[in-house]
């Protein structure tokens, strides 16, 4: 069989040391936990997840509802929890399935909220579940001594590693392109903004810095995977990791993911490390080179190599789906999401809708803070898909109701809804995104390329 | 050793990028670098302070002659004081800019300018007595609107001079806004420094406020004070009963008052020379947009000009001069909020999130 001769060849089976496991598990454990009390203080719950009236399901998943007003901060907790748990190591799969459904879950609800460290902690998650990584120092090899191992097959560390690697790679690639390297946009934009910090200020506002930024960003993120792989550049490609990350983290509204990004980069170090902070954490001795060497059927392995490879198949194929659409990407946005592109762009929209009933042929302007939240309204106007959804709760919000104006009465059935839509991209000036001339509810909201958008000019 | 290579690679080339680019641009043309730190002092100093203190003269000057109008009870003293309002109101055009730090805290915006009044409310609290203007009940009683019911009314000064529960009512809503404002001052002379040090991008920094305040003041007056009285939200229904300071006529002066204060807050000052949007706009080579929402702001200040009568009559017998102003007012909105905001790298929300 070639596919087990290729897992040969990359010891996907090998025994190695468990304890690099260990560690991205107490790691995700504190991150998680830490990330779930960040958003619980900043109130973003009842923000996010209790004030709005409406939600912008993801195609296909919009029956994934908010649970009823207070019950919304059930799965928070259970967020709170289950990484406690999972650093522990105390029930372990129930604790990382519950994190990964609960996470999931909440992403899912609203994507006007989707963030591309979002989707990798998803994924992180739900790799997590079928990971070992419980098998030693837990609570779980107290209550169930039998499962200890001091060993774990290569490729539960060679997939997160992978998955790192995807990350950082489709970031770098997707910032091949001409606004990114030519125009250092949107850097240029956003390290502007920063000309009052202390000493460094004035730097910012230099044309030079936008283009080393965007040039050493690039290059970064396309290049440190190598870096990291490689046992005698990996100390100082680390060091580059802390500092790049440190530098978004002061620069940009980028939460955790710095931290996200730091800590978890340390699984590319080799098991004696890792052992040795485990000796640290424990004050005793980490049993050493002890390789145990469990047979796995032919048959498992065969379903771990198909399952691999479904995965990876999935995580390459994603970032590169925009390919199948004409236009500009991001004009456009036709498969834009769960492609790794993070900071990327600066787009900038201002949406006006309009209700007409045909019956009249009266139209009222549409005010969106009726219906959106801030957030939601921004996300909005830029974003094709969540622009039809929209116009679908206007229709659904006027159609059918009597309206009273002045001494006179309306009773709206299936309305239009029109919308005129500007967009600008990284600073160019804004250009006519949605022309009025559609009635948006009678686009249908599907995968296929739009042709109601009007053309991008550069 | 293959590691120190591909750092001294890495090295150089970031050297050569940087090399290449430093001096593709500026190093020719070396301009005074713009500050948004100059730009906030300029405002607070030159803008909001002397707005701040000339409506406290103002107010000071409604209550005097409100109390004026108490010891000479006749058409003059109420001209008085109605002068006084207006010209109170005017100057709140400005004031109402800046909801952020004691304004916002204080709930003042709210609490001064909300319009439509509540005529059925004020004529019951005057009746029944024993209201806290304080509670959310009353916020659509008090402020500048409901004096323009209360000063406005055809038969106001009978009722000043004979109708003491009138007067008192007058008077508590005039002296909540005086008093209330005395504490906004106060605060904001500890505020101010905050203010001017608030450069940062995070949506909660000063310069993040301003723009946004200054986006949603637009907004704001471009629905309340003209949108949503000609219809444009209700199928073209007209609503009169919407417009702001019925009474007294004067909505569209404060309408012009209004794009007048944005513009001045855009300019830096009157005349331009202080540090304003338009200058960040030029530095950041923008000048054609600089000078586009200029010229805007200028066009409807004086396209309002050109209407002789109050709103509500222009409603009666020129919708679509109306129209037309308003779409010219719509029409800047996608200057201001989109290009204008996302040029400074700065975020329209009101929420402190992540981005990614």
């Amino acid at each position: 069989m070639t596919e087990i001769k290729l897992s040969k060849y990359l010891s996907l089976f090998k025994e190695v040391s468990i304890a690099p496991l260990i560690i991205f598990r107490i790691i995700f454990g504190v991150l998680m936990f830490l990330g779930t009390i960040r958003f619980i203080s900043k109130g973003w719950i009842e923000q996010l997840y209790i004030d709005p009236d409406y939600y912008f399901g993801y195609l296909g998943f919009e029956w994934i509802r908010p649970l009823e007003g207070q019950l919304m901060y059930l799965p928070f907790l259970l967020l709170l929890i289950s990484p406690l748990f999972i650093l522990l190591g105390f029930l372990y799969r129930v604790s990382s399935i519950t994190f990964f459904i609960c996470f999931t879950y909440i992403e899912l609800l609203d994507k006007s909220n989707y963030l591309n460290h979002y989707y990798f902690v998803s994924l992180i998650a739900l790799i997590m579940i079928f990971l070992p990584a419980h098998r030693n120092f837990s609570i779980d090899t107290k209550i169930w001594p039998k499962i200890k191992t001091v060993s774990t097959k290569q490729w539960t560390i060679s997939l997160i590693k992978l998955q790192l690697a995807i990350v950082y790679i489709f970031a770098g690639i997707a910032k091949l392109n001409s606004d990114w390297l030519i125009h250092a946009k949107p850097l240029k934009i956003w390290i502007q903004a920063h000309h009052n910090i202390p000493f460094i200020g004035p730097l910012m506002q230099q044309e030079w810095l936008a283009y080393l930024f965007s040039w050493t960003g690039c290059c970064y993120d396309l290049f440190i995977v190598f870096f990291l792989l490689s046992n005698r550049s990996r100390p100082i490609a680390y060091l580059f990791v802390i500092v790049f990350h440190l530098l978004t983290w002061y620069l940009f509204p980028i939460g955790v993911f710095p931290w996200v990004m730091i800590f978890s980069t340390l699984i590319f170090f080799s098991p004696k490390f890792h052992e040795r902070i485990l000796n640290l954490l424990s004050r005793s001795n980490w049993k050493k080179n002890v390789i145990e060497n469990i047979k796995l059927s032919h048959t498992r392995k065969k379903i771990i190599i198909s399952l691999l490879t479904l995965y990876i198949a999935i995580q390459i194929i994603i970032p590169f789906r925009h390919v199948l659409y004409p236009g500009n990407l991001f004009w456009n946005e036709e498969g834009f999401r769960f492609s790794w592109r993070v900071m990327i762009m600066h787009k900038v929209g201002l949406a006006t809708f309009y209700m007409v009933d045909p019956k009249t042929g009266r139209e009222s302007e549409i005010n969106n803070s009726k219906f959106l939240t801030r957030t939601q309204e921004g996300q909005m106007a830029t974003q094709p898909d969540m622009i039809l959804q929209y116009a679908q709760i206007l229709k659904n919000y006027h159609h059918g109701k009597t309206f009273h104006y002045g001494n006179q009465k309306f009773l709206i059935e299936n309305p239009e809804i029109r919308a005129k839509i500007y967009v600008s991209v990284n600073g160019r000036p804004s250009q006519l995104f949605v022309d009025k001339k559609h009635d948006l509810t009678k686009l249908e909201y599907n995968l296929s390329h739009r042709t109601w958008l009007e053309p991008f000019n550069k | 050793m293959r590691v120190k290579r591909t750092i001294r690679v890495y090295l150089s080339l970031a050297i050569l990028l940087l090399l290449n680019f430093s001096c593709k641009k500026d190093c020719d043309e070396v301009q005074p670098a713009f500050s948004k730190a100059v730009l906030l002092e300029n405002v607070a100093d030159n803008i909001i302070l002397p707005a701040l203190n000339d409506f406290e003269s103002t107010l000071s000057s409604l209550e005097s002659s409100f109390f004026t109008l108490q010891t000479d009870p006749n058409q003059e003293s109420l001209n008085a004081v109605r002068a006084n309002w207006k010209a109170s109101y005017m100057q709140w055009q400005m004031v109402k800019i800046f909801d952020f730090g004691p304004i916002r805290t204080n709930g003042f915006k709210g609490a001064v300018g909300t319009y439509p009044t509540d005529t059925v409310r004020v004529n019951s609290n005057i009746i029944n007595g024993g209201y806290n203007l304080s509670t959310a009940d009353n916020a659509d009683a008090i402020g500048f609107s409901a004096l323009d019911f209360l000063l406005y009314r055809n038969d106001a000064l009978i009722d000043f001079i004979s109708n003491e529960e009138y007067f008192q009512y007058t008077l508590d809503v005039i002296q909540k806004m005086k008093n209330e404002f005395a504490l906004v001052k106060s605060q904001w002379s500890t505020y101010n420094s905050t203010f001017i040090a608030g450069t940062g991008t995070e949506s909660t920094s000063s310069f993040s406020l301003l723009v946004n305040e200054f986006n949603r003041d637009y907004e704001l007056a471009k629905n309340g004070k003209l949108g949503i009285p000609i219809g444009a939200g209700t199928l073209g229904i007209q609503l009169p009963e919407y417009i702001e300071a019925r009474n007294s006529g004067i909505s569209l002066e404060l309408l012009q008052e209004s794009m007048r204060a944005l513009r001045i807050v855009y300019m830096g000052n009157n005349s331009g020379s202080g540090l304003g949007f338009y200058d960040y706009l030029v530095d950041l080579e923008k000048s054609s947009l600089a000078s586009t929402i200029d010229a805007n702001f200028n066009q409807i200040i004086n396209t309002v000009e050109t209407f002789n009568g109050s709103l509500e009559s222009e409603m009666g017998s020129n919708v679509s001069g109306l129209n037309e102003l308003y779409n010219l007012v719509q029409s800047q909105v996608v200057n201001i909020k989109t290009d204008m905001t996302s040029s400074f790298g700065v975020l329209i929300t009101y929420q402190d999130n992540d981005g990614d």
